[in-house]
């Protein structure tokens, strides 16, 4: 058994109104300079639509993430020979136009047009060319079902076993806010031809070191969920990075931060690194969910515990894991779940599926809604959230509605039904970290490797200048 | 004028190619990149891209033979002087064709195709665009001018490369060698003087290590 701790992220999608603050604080933290305008680290997706970049979810067409091939895991883009030869030219690598040419509006047209019979405009200039530029698509075009065609080419409506026809009295949507996964098994990690992008040790974060990227540009078709962008000014490969500098502080992320629905959740996650190949390559997609969940270790087991120390793992991380928000709505509650494990990519943030309104078919007389009875088909979130097994979504919803209806019982004083699996107990704390969701509760991040840096600041104080930290 | 040219220019451009390189890498290694442009354009880069690879490890390949290896090693493996030139011109003539019509398509691809490719498009790469162009026409037409084998590179050109490494420039080997062929030396010097500021440094970070290494890396901070 080894050991390590991840940073890990909950969303839960049932308070996500898609206002987009998490991207907006996101890009003007991060993106906000030329060779990255297009770049969303964040973003946040209507769903059913296809998505930023298009078709992101469709690896028949992008071959991202892994396979199992003979049994053995391996990246769905080839061997390693097989995609050396891809240097030259990838066919799977996306182009500008797969995710929306940036623009600016010439604004300044507006303070020097002559006096004219209209009012003056000002026209879209692209980013890029810096010509005059008719946009054709955006970064959120989808937003709210806005284009109604392209949101019928949702793969995961095609990979519906039932017939989804997205009419006005069947309509349904909800959101997705994404941001690079960190995942436990990243193909972007394995498809760096220069070893440029790697897992931070102590917290799981995946970067792209800069100096150490060629832009050789295999990383952004590996990724199946397309966080890893390339910047065409400085010609290297970017992606979310867990505003780390904040992480290290004990903050959380901005876009965490700054949610206005609360719904992201932030803290520590043990895991088996030994296991993780294995957890990865379990045969049937449907159960990669269950080996995922295996490999999270429970942080108050006195073995894990000293297992833990001897990585090298700070008290106060394993005290961070210990009350973990992410702890309890992935593994003790089971209801946040991975997004595409299907994907094999093993992510380190999680979803709790939404709950919706009933459909009309049932509307009548209805008392508590029934899983079955929502207007989000069971089996669409079982396409994003369950790699297919519509199982895992059920039982996860069951839980929020169960939720609901102790609270309920509690409030008018009915009886609480026998059929409830938890005990009260839990369903208040559920009710407590989701509906609540104070800020120090929904946040457990440790500083970073306090007690080691602490001593070591403290070694080097005198010893070196202001333009050298860490001495040199 | 000969002794600047094969006397003095060599060094300064080796000096430039390999100071320049190392001190790229070791401050600048930030802008260290394949300036890839398939982001921006996909178009036509399927088969310029690899065609000028390709022709441009061929015609490597073929330099590293007819230049490094002396003529009496060939020889002493059975190779006349004959013989060695022909599979040169059945190496090189289509390693040129390659190289340098996969070179025009990438021109053609830059220059003429999307306007997103300005951006990827420094002074410094018109430059280096306009040098290559250089060196590999004056390098065809040498090839081709010398289908006859009347000129002998081998007798000339390769031992005064070699006295150049060895620091004992032999000049008088260069007398009465076809003006083609001084052009695609003076070419190739200029093209190691322009290398440690153009994207051609990405040639030194072929990923070899890449097909050794496991999948998933861990860094400590």
């Amino acid at each position: 058994m080894k050991i390590k701790a991840q940073i890990s992220m909950v969303m839960n999608l049932d308070k996500c109104i898609g206002c987009h603050t998490c991207s907006i604080t996101c890009k003007n933290v991060w993106t906000n300079r030329q060779g990255a305008e297009y770049m969303y680290f964040n973003n946040v997706e209507t769903k059913p639509g296809i998505g930023y970049p298009k078709h992101w979810e469709d690896q028949q067409k992008w071959k991202g993430g892994w396979e199992l091939k003979n049994g053995k895991l391996q990246l769905r883009s080839g061997s390693k020979p097989e995609r050396l030869l891809k240097l030259f030219y990838h066919p799977d690598q996306p182009e500008m136009d797969d995710y929306y040419e940036p623009w600016t509006y010439d604004y300044e047209s507006l303070i020097t047009s002559k006096r004219k019979k209209h009012q003056p405009v000002a026209r879209p200039r692209s980013l890029i060319t810096q010509k005059r530029m008719e946009i054709k698509w955006g970064p959120n075009w989808e937003d709210d079902l806005a284009d109604g065609e392209s949101v019928r080419q949702d793969i995961n409506l095609k990979n519906m076993a039932g017939e989804i026809t997205m009419e006005f009295h069947d309509l349904f949507m909800k959101y997705l806010p994404r941001v690079c996964n960190h995942c436990l098994n990243p193909a972007c990690v394995a498809a760096c031809p220069s070893g440029a992008i790697y897992k931070r040790e102590e917290d799981g974060v995946v970067l792209v070191s800069q100096d150490g990227c060629r832009g050789w540009r295999h990383c952004i078709p590996a990724c199946p969920y397309k966080k890893v962008y390339f910047n065409w000014k400085t010609n290297k490969a970017e992606k979310c990075v867990f505003c780390f500098p904040r992480l290290e502080n004990g903050l959380p992320t901005v876009c965490a931060d700054s949610c206005v629905g609360r719904l992201r959740y932030m803290g520590v996650l043990l895991y088996d690194m030994d296991k993780v190949k294995e957890a990865a390559s379990a045969p049937e997609t449907g159960d990669i969910y269950q080996s995922v969940l295996d490999i999270l270790l429970d942080p108050h087991d006195p073995a894990v515990m000293e297992a833990a120390r001897k990585e090298g793992i700070p008290e106060n991380w394993i005290k961070a894991a210990q009350d973990s928000p992410v702890y309890q709505l992935v593994k003790e509650w089971q209801i946040a779940l991975p997004l595409h494990a299907e994907y094999r990519t093993l992510p380190m943030v999680w979803y709790v599926p939404p709950l919706s309104p009933i459909t009309r078919r049932v509307e009548a007389d209805v008392y508590l809604p029934e899983v079955s009875d929502m207007r989000i088909p069971i089996a669409y979130l079982a396409e994003l959230f369950g790699a297919g097994n519509t199982q895992i979504v059920e039982a996860s919803l069951q839980k929020l509605l169960d939720m609901r209806l102790l609270m309920r019982c509690l409030e008018t004083g009915e009886a609480i039904p026998e059929r409830l699996v938890a005990e009260k107990d839990t369903y208040q704390k559920m009710y407590r970290l989701l509906a609540i969701a104070k800020y120090k509760d929904r946040f457990k991040i440790p500083a970073g490797m306090q007690e080691q840096s602490a001593e070591k600041l403290r070694e080097l104080q005198g010893s070196c200048g202001y333009n050298c930290p860490g001495g040199c | 004028m000969k002794a600047f040219l094969y006397g003095v220019l060599p060094y300064i451009a080796l000096t430039i190619f390999i100071g320049g390189t190392i001190v790229r890498y070791v401050y600048f290694e930030r802008n260290w990149t394949t300036k890839s442009s398939e982001f921006l354009s996909k178009r036509d880069s399927q088969w310029g891209n690899p065609l000028f690879h390709l022709g441009l490890f061929m015609a490597f390949g073929g330099h590293f033979v007819g230049v490094l290896v002396p003529k009496f090693v060939t020889e002493m493996g059975g190779t006349d002087e004959h013989t060695y030139h022909l599979m040169s011109l059945a190496g090189g003539i289509p390693a040129g064709i390659l190289f340098l019509g996969g070179f025009l398509l990438l021109l053609k691809r830059r220059f003429a195709g999307s306007a997103r490719l300005k951006v990827n498009t420094s002074v410094m790469d018109r430059w280096l665009y306009l040098v290559l162009l250089l060196a590999l026409m004056s390098g065809m037409l040498a090839t081709l001018s010398n289908i006859p084998g009347t000129f002998d590179y081998r007798e000339t050109i390769s031992p005064w490369f070699r006295s150049v490494l060895m620091l004992q420039p032999d000049i008088s080997l260069m007398e009465g060698v076809p003006a083609v062929f001084q052009l695609h030396m003076v070419s190739w010097m200029l093209l190691a003087m322009l290398f440690p500021f153009t994207r051609l440094v990405h040639c030194l970070s072929v990923p070899v290590e890449y097909l050794f290494r496991r999948d998933i890396i861990y860094r400590r901070k």
